[in-house]
């Protein structure tokens, strides 16, 4: 959503933003390696991590801004496809540093209308910190082995996508918000085998910015700044041990809230202009005897129904992805 | 290991250098010169003749909607979740407005059936705009039109606004100013 105030905030937005705006289900660590989009977290045995991961959401009508849900005009079809690239790195024993980039294809079709575009979307640099270890207990012995993993992390999106902002013909072009993104996150994960429960929060500011060219336009310079966002989601999860060799096979569960405010121009509010999402989510994830390797299936799922979110589109994502950790 | 990381970091240098004018945003008023008595879609050009179908079949032109008004307005919708809150602001100007004709642009919808659909859907029949059937793409093209294109015709033919609506304050200070 990536993604496009998202992508249909620009309906390609969403249809371009929507994936990088949406916090994807925070998927417990025992699962898929933990965190949110902007997380990609390198296990304390491990000095780096890679994960590639395709997601392909498919739009199905929006909340509008009252909460009510709408439907797409009458015949079309929308759907983006993004391609992640992360990677982390371990630098010191409780220090963790990530980067994330995907590439988008917006694919929309409506009955009076065909676009495919593409375009890289906006990166994202995190920097972690472990302020507390999870030692992961079969059973629980004393008080201490009921202590959580807490990481502290900053995020900063970085608008290496194609904003409005930037030389595009039209809002379909759009593959990023045009906005740099400081996040503040927070991370909090219990392990007992075989059961895990993660917790994720991140607030973020955007930094305001000058704008003189709106869709390839130039137009009189104005400042701009999107609304503070914040994001919580909950996951847990369940660790099935396939066969004596010791894979596992991990399905998971997740709710994630989403809501930024309204945007402003010159300092000023724009009223009914943030928006709000929840969703659920399940992922499965397979990985090998020696949890180098793992691969996952997720899918997030945007009620349609009113009042569970306002002014952003409903849609459905569903991820397959893969992921490496280097010892 | 340590090639690797500065190799890393130069394709990282290398990637951001690459990624446009959003990394440095620019302030600058780069705005062409008015060209004064030309046709075309900037602003202080003189706007171009169409005709377009709205919601009920009917025939509208330039010279139609501008009839006996003070401006018309045109915005451009793709009935998205922005485009709800913006058009639901711009129904918030129409009292205010009397003698400006207030016109919604469907783009995407193929059929004047589709727009009507989509504006009914929307809850924006009957509350003071006329939906308009681009199906030939004739405004989308001829005032390069995006999501949220705001429009603003004179009754002389002339463009005074061609930009993104945003939060609308920028419509209403050329509205006020009119003529």
């Amino acid at each position: 959503m990536i993604f496009h105030n998202y992508l249909r905030y620009l309906a390609p937005f969403f249809l371009a933003g929507a994936g990088i705006l949406m916090p994807a289900s925070a998927w417990a660590g025992s699962c898929c390696g933990g965190g949110s989009s902007a997380a990609l977290m390198v296990p304390k045995y491990a000095y780096a991590v890679a994960d590639l991961s395709f997601d392909a959401e498919l739009y199905d009508g929006f909340w509008n801004q009252k909460g009510s849900y709408t439907a797409d005009p009458p015949g079309s079809d929308l759907k983006q496809y993004r391609l992640n690239l992360g990677l982390g790195y371990r630098f010191a024993t409780d220090w963790q540093a990530s980067l994330t980039l995907p590439y988008l294809w917006n694919d929309n079709t409506y009955s009076g209308l065909s676009t495919q575009t593409s375009g890289l979307g906006d990166l994202t640099a995190s920097l972690w910190y472990d302020l507390l270890d999870d030692h992961s207990p079969w059973r629980v012995r004393s008080l201490q082995d009921l202590t959580p993993s807490v990481q502290l992390g900053l995020s900063l999106m970085l608008p290496t996508g194609y904003s409005p902002y930037d030389k595009v013909e039209s809002s379909f072009d759009v593959t990023g918000r045009g906005f740099y993104r400081l996040d503040g996150n927070l991370m909090i994960e219990k392990t007992l085998h075989p059961w895990d429960l993660l917790l994720a929060a991140s607030y973020g500011s955007y930094f305001e910015r000058s704008v003189n060219r709106e869709y390839g336009k130039y137009v009189e310079p104005y400042r701009k700044q999107l609304g503070d966002r914040i994001s919580a989601s909950a996951s847990l999860s369940y660790s099935l041990v396939l066969d004596a060799g010791g894979d596992t096979l991990t399905p998971s569960a997740s709710y994630a809230y989403l809501r930024e405010d309204d945007d402003s121009f010159g300092g000023v509010s724009n009223p009914g202009s943030g928006f709000q999402k929840q969703s659920l989510g399940g992922c499965l994830t397979f990985s090998g005897t020696d949890r180098d390797w793992s691969v996952r299936a997720s899918w997030n799922h945007a009620i349609r129904e009113s009042g569970w979110g306002k002014n952003f589109p409903t849609t459905d994502i569903f991820t397959a992805g893969v992921r490496y950790v280097f010892r | 290991m340590c090639f690797a990381r500065y190799a890393a970091s130069l394709v990282l240098l290398a990637f951001l250098g690459g990624c446009g004018d959003n990394l440095i945003p620019s302030g600058e008023d780069q705005r062409p010169a008015v060209q004064v008595g030309t046709t075309g879609a900037g602003v202080g050009q003189h706007a171009p003749d169409f005709t377009v179908l709205d919601t009920e079949g009917r025939a509208v032109t330039l010279d139609s909607a501008l009839a006996a008004k003070q401006a018309v307005v045109l915005y451009f919708t793709m009935w998205c979740p922005s485009c709800d809150v913006q058009m639901s602001q711009l129904q918030g100007v129409i009292p205010t407005f009397p003698g400006v004709g207030f016109y919604l642009v469907d783009y995407v919808s193929g059929t004047v059936a589709d727009a009507g659909a989509s504006a009914l859907a929307d809850g924006y029949t009957g509350v003071g705009f006329t939906t308009l059937a681009d199906t030939r793409h004739a405004l989308l093209d001829g005032f390069q039109g995006t999501m949220g294109t705001t429009v603003v015709i004179d009754a002389t033919g002339v463009i005074r606004l061609n930009e993104d609506y945003r939060d609308g304050a920028r419509l209403k200070a050329v509205l006020a100013a009119l003529p």
